[in-house]
Order: structure tokens, then sequence, then C-alpha cells
């Protein structure tokens, strides 16, 4: 019993005797096999530390600054649709298979917005779908293909009824993609 | 300003609300101040050089879009980890669902070696430097070995030096979760190299 409360206490402290209990103490000059995991302990902690920092690779400030969108967060419509077309970096999840169903979204899409005076601005139809935007980093905006697919078939759908209705699907399934 | 320098918290402040503005120059000085804590914290979780460039990019670039909405309720630094360690834990997962057999044996490493960008240490002849290189690579082994949730906390505290109350901010849990999650990983790492060390195949330097 003695021994697991040592051996806990050791991990505490990464097996240093500096904040143990006199208890303890006593009990680990009598006791070999906790003075060998209060060893164990100080070397995995030193190894831990040994490890170097490791820096961020030349220029990425620079490639960073150049992915930013040019107009503040309010980036345009058709930069986002753009951006999301041409992958900067790789394909992702079939976005070539639904380049054809996009491109139907941004000229409808388009269409509506410039004719609406940009009452409704992107950002907030994005907003409205990422509950936990205060982070940035939800982890739903990692959308699933199945998501995809059906954000488009309810777009199409709403294509084929409302013709000029607001599709706040269109602004996740842009924003989401990278 | 000049790149580089460490940057007080009141002058962060100032430049974060400057970057919520939309100034681009601005913001440019909050990725230099924190793109090295960044790709360090973002390496060790994925151990891999060109993932972990990706995912920095990507914090940073999540960031700019979402700072309008950042609205300083805890710290910009903090705010950032969050959104860096939520694409890291994605990748993470992703690994997990198409390589369900990745393999730590086999880590990782850039083609020019897996230490390129380190920052100089002192060393002392080859064979030293040798020995201290595949105890590194044992170490970087047993990490990715932990569950992430251990992996991430073990990282942000030991490594990092983030406090227990900005551990529990940056990965939305309670403190206590913190502390436990810590116990834990620093008892499965040390069993994780448990056989190396007592085996004396591991040399611990100083
Ligand atoms: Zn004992």
């Amino acid at each position: 019993m003695i021994c697991k409360q040592a051996q806990e206490d050791l991990v505490g402290c990464w097996g240093c005797a500096d904040e143990l209990s006199s208890e303890i103490l006593s009990h680990l000059e009598e006791c070999e096999q906790c003075r060998h995991e209060a060893l164990l302990l100080r070397e995995t902690q030193v190894m831990l530390h040994s490890l170097p920092v490791e820096r961020a690779p030349e220029g990425l400030t620079a490639q960073i600054m150049d992915r930013l969108p040019h107009e503040g967060q309010q980036a345009g419509w058709g930069e986002r649709i753009a951006r999301w077309l041409v992958p900067e970096r790789r394909m992702q999840w079939g976005r070539a298979a639904a380049l054809g169903a996009a491109l139907a979204i941004a000229i409808a899409g388009g269409v509506y917005w410039y004719g609406q005076e940009q009452q409704t601005p992107l950002q907030e139809q994005v907003v409205a779908t990422t509950p936990a935007s205060e982070t940035g980093g939800d982890e739903r905006l990692a959308i699933t293909d199945a998501e995809l697919d059906e954000l488009i078939l309810k777009h199409q759908m709403l294509e084929m009824s409302q013709p000029l209705a607001d599709d706040v699907g269109v602004g996740l399934v842009v924003y989401t993609s990278r | 300003m000049a790149k580089g320098t460490e940057l007080s918290q009141s002058e962060i402040e100032a430049i974060v609300e400057r970057a919520k503005k939309g100034d681009r120059e601005a913001f440019g000085v909050l990725v230099d101040q924190y793109k090295d804590k960044i790709y360090n914290y973002v390496s060790r979780m994925l151990s891999d050089p060109y993932e972990a460039e990706d995912v920095t990019q990507e914090a940073f670039l999540r960031a700019y879009r979402s700072l309008p909405r950042f609205r300083g309720a805890s710290s910009f630094h903090t705010w950032l980890y969050r959104i860096a360690s939520n694409l890291a834990i994605d990748v993470v997962r992703k690994r997990k669902r198409s390589e369900p057999t990745f393999s730590i044996d086999e880590p990782l490493e850039s083609e020019e070696g897996e230490y390129e960008r380190e920052l100089p240490s002192e060393d002392g002849g080859p064979e030293q430097r040798a020995t201290t290189r595949e105890t590194r690579l044992a170490v970087r082994r047993a990490i990715m070995d932990l569950p992430e949730k251990l992996r991430d906390v073990m990282i942000l505290y030991e490594l990092q030096g983030e406090t227990y109350e900005d551990i529990a901010e940056i990965l939305d849990v309670p403190l206590g979760t913190v502390k436990s999650r810590l116990f834990n990983a620093r008892n499965r790492l040390k069993e994780n190299l448990r056989s190396l060390v007592e085996a004396g195949e591991i040399e611990v330097g100083q």
C-alpha cells in the first residue's frame, strides 16, 4: 500500500525527493523497488526535456501572409469560391467530383449575391452554421464526403424550388474548404 | 517592430486589436511572434514536419479569419493554441481512420533528416551525438505512443511550458482533468521507456 502511494507521489515530482513526505522518504530508504521507480522517472524526465525545440521552417511567415484573404476578413464571394476551386496544396475529399456542383452553386449564388446589394454578408452566414466559431477550430468544419453530398443535394433541391433563396449551405461549403 | 523580439502582454493586445481591424502587417507580427511555438507544438503532436507545417499555416489562417469574433475572453496565445490543437487532433484522427496500423517504428522524417531545423545544441563528439540521436528518437516514439489526449497535455505542459490553467483553457477541460492526464501521461511515458532504460540501451545525458 505504501509502495503505491510512494510511486504516485513520485510521478507528481518526476521522481525527485523535494516534495515527498517524511513517511515516503523513509520508505524509499528501505524499498529498492520504489527507489528504482524514482530513478526511472528521473531518467524519463531528463530524456523528455532533452528534446530540442523545433523551429518553424524558413519563409513560413511569408507563406502564411500570401495566403491571407486580401480584403480583410470580409473576403468576397468570388474570392472564396476561387480559393476553393483552386486548391493551394492538395486535392481533398473528392473536391474534383464536387467541382461541377460547386460551379452551379457559385453562379447561382453569385447572381443572387450581386442582386441583393450584399445585405447578408457571407461571414454572417458562416457564423450561423458554425456553433463554436469563437475557437475558430471547430472540428465540424472538417466536413465529410457524406455531409458535402447532403449539402449539395439540399442546395440543388432548393435551387429547383426557390431559385433566389438564400442558402446558408453555400457559405458552409465554401468556408470549410481549403 | 524588430523580428524575433519578445513582446509584452500589453503590446500583444494592442497588435491583436489592430489585426482584428484587418491590419495585415499587425497580423504578420503575431505570426512571427508565435510561429515557432505553434510549429514546435504541432510537430511534437504529429511527428511529421510536413504535416506540422501545413497545420501551422492552417492554424494562422483560421485565426485570421476568426479574429473578428475573438472577444479576448482568453489570451490570444491560448486561443491560437486551441485552434492548432483542434487541427492537430483532427489530423491524428484522420490518420487513425485511414491508417489503422500507423506505426511509429518508422517515424516520418524529412529528407534532410529529422533535426535539420533544430536549434543548435551543445554537442560532444560524433559518438555522443549518435547516442543522443537514438535517445531522442526513442523519446519521440514513446511520446507518439501516448493516446492523443495524454500526448497533448504532456507536450503543452512539459515541452511548451504552459500552465495548468492555460492548458485547461486551450483544451476546454477542467483543471482536474489536466492534472490527471498529466499524471497518466508521465506514468505511461515512463512505462514506454522502461525496457529501454532498464536494458541500458538509452543513454541519459544531462
Ligand atoms: Zn515501495
